[in-house]
């Protein structure tokens, strides 16, 4: 045996069982899943049902609603947040900031709490005698207390809040570790030239950072498109549905309801598809290499 | 040097941490892991530490006079992951995980039979009397006419008020016994006026009221066969439209969540509740409130054929499963408690208001005494009387879709959308999600 090969295996051997692990864990139920997503039938009494699952998910209008409700959420809180993550970094990226750390550490936070209970807590926030309407009402903006869990807009708005409470200082430590591979002195030949921070944040913050934030963008996606406690504990997916999420509707499915598994199935591969289908169009637009 | 003992700790921390980690997971694979395998031994599932969890505390002690080497394993899960775990067991035909006996909400009964039949064991030959039941309450647990269930608690609906807050708007809780919900509106007005308090508060979205109005006419979602039958359904249409009027009269105010709505009354925010009798035990935690609530039934429809003022909300019954490997035990000790002790009907009362349906324990004279918290009216007693009026109705296979979808349409009527045009949609939504 040649040193070379006799590298190589012991290569795969160290491999190999964190693969076979993977394989066991990960790929073997996906496949099982996708197996179950061509059969219908309640509970356990399964047949084969083909491409049926598929094509009824574009028949059930509350799947539709929630595919639709997703979307909103990506388009309008994923951009929001991610210039906001961007912004916040580049300002906590200045050298001669104070108390740096513990900046970082309060932006981050809320990214350490626990999904149920931030959910409960926005959800106190926003009760008709919660803490928003107390406040509102004190300053005069309102002359009564607003449910705005109960209103189709609001609800939408308030989940979009929460999202960006919790997730913008995740972002921004991705792209503050993306801001140390950026030389100081190219800020500094920026600034000899005349440059306004606006401009250096621009033309040199955003182009360099441009994988991080490809990264940060797909992410985001992913974990949009997969929301779940936010729809199932702070707006319960109302009000009349104004707020599910197809997770969520996933799990209505599965246990709520008398148990179609084969559905749930199809539909959690509707949104594996339509994540790669967006990741995808981002490293087509966002990758320009040469 | 520094960093090594750093090392030393850390590594000597994760190992410490691995080994407690070890001890817990044996701990919980001894306490969750199914099916006692001991011969006196029977392992339950049930949520509520002040309730069934007690319950079956004191079941415990009441086999265990006669059968002093019995032994229960009660284990604390909340609906929900019995629900799951069930789901779970069932689909993956791997039933070894399931308990002797589980506590099972009445509205998922028939799903979760129909759906997992080899999953528990049917009641023909237990020996249990289920004429000693009322019927409307054993109808849950009865499919293809076997029983599955013994029925436990009661979830006949009171609507229970602040006579206090009555007496300021110069009314009695007599003014409001016996009355339709038209009544219910015109004087919900008046109280709101005079003491700018609601009479009623429920969760937006969650469609308990509307559900309660609906069997207080013996009407449902679904028909004998389980059919959606909403379009063309009299009880419903007027069921929504008197809870739009509660809503637009400001006689009616939703919250957000369960806590709210609790909040609501300890806090005294409105005036009274509509609800299954268990909300009697939420209620009676505002100490400060005692001797100002009273306890009447709730009101009727109008126009609408076979309308009472009785219904039930809520409510659970115990299943033996069919991982049972003591299934005579698991009979026996039912056949002996729940099914046929006065005595542990009338221990589990006082402390939990865990109101029997099993009828003999409702003529015990624990259930008679006057609660001081109710102004010294016989809460229990009264109830107990109304839960043998309750028209029994059908929750169908498919109840929690059709209320989800009914829960929809109730907050888009409130929003001013047309009513048969939701009904509408939401038998189609029901009929889609059964296809």
């Amino acid at each position: 045996m040649t040193l070379s090969r006799k590298q190589n295996l012991s290569g795969w051997a160290f491999l190999a069982p964190a693969t076979l692990l993977i394989v066991l864990t990960s790929f073997y139920p996906m496949f099982r899943a996708l197996i179950l997503s061509f059969q219908r039938g309640k509970g356990n009494a399964l047949t084969w049902g083909g491409l049926y699952n598929y094509t009824r998910m574009f028949k059930d209008a509350i799947f539709l609603q929630s595919v639709k409700n997703c979307f909103f959420y990506l388009i309008i809180q994923v951009p929001i947040m991610l210039v906001l993550a961007l912004i916040l970094a580049s300002l906590l990226n200045n050298k001669d900031l104070k108390l740096k750390g513990l900046f970082r550490t309060a932006i981050f936070l809320p990214c350490a709490t626990s999904l149920v209970s931030y959910a409960t807590i926005f959800r106190s926030l926003f009760a008709v005698d919660g803490l928003v309407n107390v406040l509102l009402v004190k300053f005069g903006i309102l002359e009564s207390g607003y449910n705005f869990l109960n209103h189709e807009l609001s609800a939408k708005i308030v989940i979009i809040l929460a999202l960006i409470w919790r997730w913008t200082g995740y972002n921004m430590v991705f792209y503050l570790s993306g801001l140390q591979n950026i030389e100081y002195s190219v800020y500094e030949a920026a600034k000899i030239d005349g440059a306004s921070p606006w401009q250096s944040f621009w033309k040199i913050t955003v182009p360099l950072l441009k994988p991080t934030i490809l990264l940060t963008a797909i992410m985001s996606t992913n974990g949009t498109l997969q929301l779940f406690d936010e729809s199932v504990n702070l707006t319960s997916g109302g009000p009349a549905n104004a707020t599910i999420t197809m997770s969520h509707y996933i799990y209505n499915t599965s246990f709520k309801y008398v148990s179609n598994f084969g559905y749930a199935a199809a539909m959690s591969f509707f949104i594996l598809i339509l994540v790669a289908i967006l990741a995808f169009v981002q490293m087509k637009v966002g990758d320009k290499r040469d | 040097m520094k960093k090594r003992i750093l090392a030393v700790c850390l590594a000597v921390a994760m190992v410490l941490s691995l080994v407690a980690c070890g001890t817990k997971g044996t701990d919980e694979g001894d306490g969750k892991g199914g099916a006692s395998t001991s011969e006196n031994e029977l392992t339950v599932w049930c949520w509520d530490p002040a309730f069934n969890i007690y319950a079956m505390q004191e079941a415990e002690k009441v086999y265990q006079k006669d059968h002093p080497d019995f032994k229960l394993n009660i284990v604390e899960t909340p609906w929900n992951d019995v629900q799951t775990k069930l789901t779970t067991a069932a689909t993956s035909g791997d039933l070894k995980s399931l308990p002797d006996i589980l506590l099972m909400q009445d509205n998922a009964f028939q799903k979760n039979v129909i759906s997992y039949p080899d999953a528990f064991a049917s009641l023909k030959d237990s020996g249990i009397d289920f004429t000693q039941f009322p019927e409307a309450k054993t109808a849950y647990s009865v499919v293809d006419g076997v029983n599955y269930g013994v029925p436990f608690d009661n979830g006949t609906v009171v609507a229970a008020y602040r006579t206090d807050i009555l007496k300021e708007a110069g009314f009695t809780v007599e003014d409001f016994t016996d009355i339709t919900w038209d009544e219910y509106i015109e004087k919900g007005e008046v109280v709101f006026e005079k003491t700018g308090k609601p009479l009623l508060s429920c969760q937006a979205g969650e469609a308990q009221l509307v559900m309660m109005m609906l069997q207080s006419a013996g009407a449902s979602l679904f028909d004998d066969e389980g059919k959606p039958d909403m379009v063309g359904n009299d009880a419903l249409k007027k069921v929504l439209e008197t809870y739009k009027e509660l809503k637009d009269s400001g006689v009616l105010i939703e919250v957000n969540d369960w806590d709210q709505y609790v909040g609501s009354m300890t806090a005294g925010t409105v005036a009274g509740t509509v609800n299954g009798c268990w909300i009697l035990a939420s209620i009676q935690s505002a100490e400060d409130q005692s001797g100002n609530w009273a306890v009447t039934n709730m009101p009727r429809l109008v126009g609408v054929e076979g309308a009472t003022n009785y219904s039930n909300n809520g409510g659970s019954s115990w299943v033996v499963t069919s991982n049972c490997k003591n299934i005579d035990l698991a009979y026996d000790f039912m056949k002996s408690t729940f099914a046929g002790s006065v005595e542990l009907y009338e221990t589990i009362l006082p402390k939990s208001g865990a109101l029997a349906t099993y009828i003999p324990a409702g003529e015990s004279e624990v259930y008679a005494e006057p609660q001081e918290f109710f102004g010294g009216q016989s809460v229990y007693k009264d109830v107990t009387e109304y839960s043998k009026e309750v028209p029994g109705n059908n929750t169908g296979v498919y109840y929690y879709e059709g209320q989800d979808a009914i829960s929809t349409a109730v907050q888009n009527v409130v929003n001013g959308a047309d009513i048969d045009g939701e009904i509408k949609t939401a038998q189609e939504t029901t009929e889609f999600a059964m296809n």
